[in-house]
């Protein structure tokens, strides 16, 4: 058994494995799927222009490269991340040893009470929901609502994730910063601020504000905000663009 | 012949003749070489070191590395903690529900005062030792998760982070958002008091206003047309099962999405 002549294979249990070694008539991983045909032979494609593409692009670049391997996970980065956990477990465990929570009394279908509320951060859902006075009613139907007011808040619900959903849509480009985009950040303070107005447009019957009024004020605050924090960032536009241009006529001067 | 197999790499007698190795080390290579004859480790791990040393060898410099921006727009970068924030509340919330699980029942049957599940939450939060402190640790950890997840979304926003090609993390994150919510509006129903039955009613009128599907919906997540026993199981079904399968992967499919594009910084 130990001698080098013996070695041919006693171990299967017949005939052969079917296992072909790779050799020079074996196709090798990329001739096997450059054979595909139809959608696995576009991908396959595909994958190697994009893979072409990348080598180009990473052959022209000047980008540099770091020549270290980045902070060591531990201890930096891990003792900063216990640190950043415990704390802040550390405040969801003070805050629920020091304001427990409530339980009210057992449901009873027969009495409804004063109040109905979700939790707090539903509050604007429930806000759209009520946005009955904004549900147009159409002359051509002799003044019918075109739809219930129900359904039309549950449409408010819809319309308002949608917008915030097709954003990255609207919004191209490589602006990032507020200053960079003052429209685009209005309108997110815009949002934000309309997402509490609607929130105590929820809570009407507790907030001592006529009715007519915090209806307009919901829709009005919003668009104030949004006006104000356009001004204001505008003007730091002209700020940002004067520094960024006195540094660039600094390292170059003009002739 | 002997019926033994012959070992072509002798991995025992290599094993044997090292006697320079500690009583840890002979312990953790038996163990490797046992696995490994068995479940071909080697490969993997080879995929893995791969993997690692792609990702970790050669970071290109950052955008704020390259042209020394650090100093203009460190203030935003403990707002880029808020994702992680959310992932742990998200965490704290899960453990402490299993252990609220552990005592709680569903059950709005019909009694004359109180239902079971009205009886457990009062036995968690009168009797059970720590009880009232867990349940006050699951919904300070939800509504803190819910808080947190509402300003890492300003968050992106306002650093422009959703941005291509970062479109479809946003969607996820819409998605996300939304059930992070539904997670809170089932758990608020789970105590079958007061509020949480009114708070089930609105749920139930909001599902019979969609147009056309309204009474199938309503059927299907609150098994009825006002809320009752079917409701309260269905929301504990979906509060404990289906919910946290489903936004446990998904908010790992969109950690790992950041992982592979890496955070987009401000320009
Ligand atoms: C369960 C809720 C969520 C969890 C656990 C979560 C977790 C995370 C984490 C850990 C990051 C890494 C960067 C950071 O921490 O800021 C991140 C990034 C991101 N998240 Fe979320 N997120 C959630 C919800 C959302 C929502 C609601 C949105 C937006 C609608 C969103 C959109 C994004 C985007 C676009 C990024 C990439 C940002 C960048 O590259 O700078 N996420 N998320």
């Amino acid at each position: 058994m130990t001698d080098d002549t013996d070695t041919t294979d006693e171990r299967t249990d017949g005939g052969e494995t079917g296992i072909v070694p790779p050799d020079d008539e074996t196709p090798a991983w990329s001739e096997r799927k450059a054979r595909k045909q139809g959608l696995s032979r576009l991908t396959y494609e595909y994958f190697e222009r994009a893979r072409r593409e990348d080598q180009d692009l990473r052959q022209q670049s000047s980008y540099v490269e770091r020549d270290v391997l980045g902070f060591p996970a531990w201890p930096h980065e891990m003792v900063r991340n216990l640190a950043l956990t415990s704390f802040f477990v550390g405040m969801i465990i003070i805050l629920s040893a020091t304001l427990p929570p409530h339980i009210d009394a057992p449901a009873n279908p027969s009495s409804t009470p004063e109040v109905i509320l979700p939790d707090w951060y539903l509050y604007w859902s429930f806000g759209l929901l009520k946005l009955g006075f904004l549900n147009p009613e159409l002359s051509l139907l002799g003044g019918e609502k075109l739809m219930t007011d129900r359904t039309y808040g549950v449409l408010a619900n819809l319309v308002v994730v949608g917008i915030v959903a097709i954003v990255p849509f609207l919004n191209k480009g490589s602006a990032r910063r507020p200053v960079e985009q003052p429209f685009w950040a209005s309108v997110g303070v815009a949002g934000v601020v309309f997402s509490f107005t609607i929130a105590v447009l929820s809570i009407k019957n507790l907030v001592p504000i006529e009715e007519g009024l915090l209806n307009d004020l919901t829709f009005l605050l919003p668009i104030v905000a949004g006006f104000i924090s356009y001004a204001v960032l505008k003007s730091m536009r002209e700020g940002y663009m004067f520094n960024l241009n006195r540094r660039y006529y600094r390292l170059r001067p003009p002739k | 012949m002997s019926l033994e197999r012959k070992d072509d790499h002798d991995h025992g007698a290599w094993l044997e003749s090292r006697d320079d190795l500690s009583h840890i080390e002979t312990a953790y290579l038996t163990v490797l070489m046992w696995l490994d004859k068995r479940l071909r480790i080697v490969d993997y791990l080879e995929l893995l070191e791969d993997l690692y040393y792609k990702v970790n060898m050669q970071m290109p410099k950052s955008h704020t590395e390259q042209y020394g921006l650090d100093n203009k727009f460190w203030y935003w970068y403990p707002l880029y903690a808020l994702g992680s924030f959310s992932t742990l509340a998200y965490v704290v919330a899960a453990i402490s529900g299993a252990l609220l699980g552990f005592y709680y029942t569903p059950g709005a049957g019909a009694s004359e005062t109180s239902s079971l599940a009205y009886q457990q939450i009062e036995f968690i939060m009168l009797e059970l030792n720590f009880g009232y402190f867990l349940r006050s640790l699951h919904r300070w950890s939800a509504q803190v998760m819910v808080a947190a997840v509402f300003l890492h979304m300003l968050r992106v926003y306002f650093t422009g982070a959703y941005k291509e090609p970062r479109e479809l993390n946003w969607l996820l994150g819409i998605v996300l958002i939304s059930l992070t919510m539904v997670f809170g509006y089932t758990g608020y129903l789970l105590p079958w008091d007061q509020l949480a039955f009114w708070a089930g009613q609105i749920g139930v009128e909001m599902s019979l206003s969609i147009p056309l599907i309204g009474e199938w919906v309503a059927q299907l997540l609150f098994g009825g047309f006002t809320p009752n026993p079917a409701t309260l199981q269905r929301m504990y079904i979906l509060h404990v099962f289906f919910l946290p399968f489903i936004v446990t992967a998904l908010i790992a499919i969109h950690i790992g999405i950041v992982w592979m594009q890496g955070i987009a910084e401000p320009h």
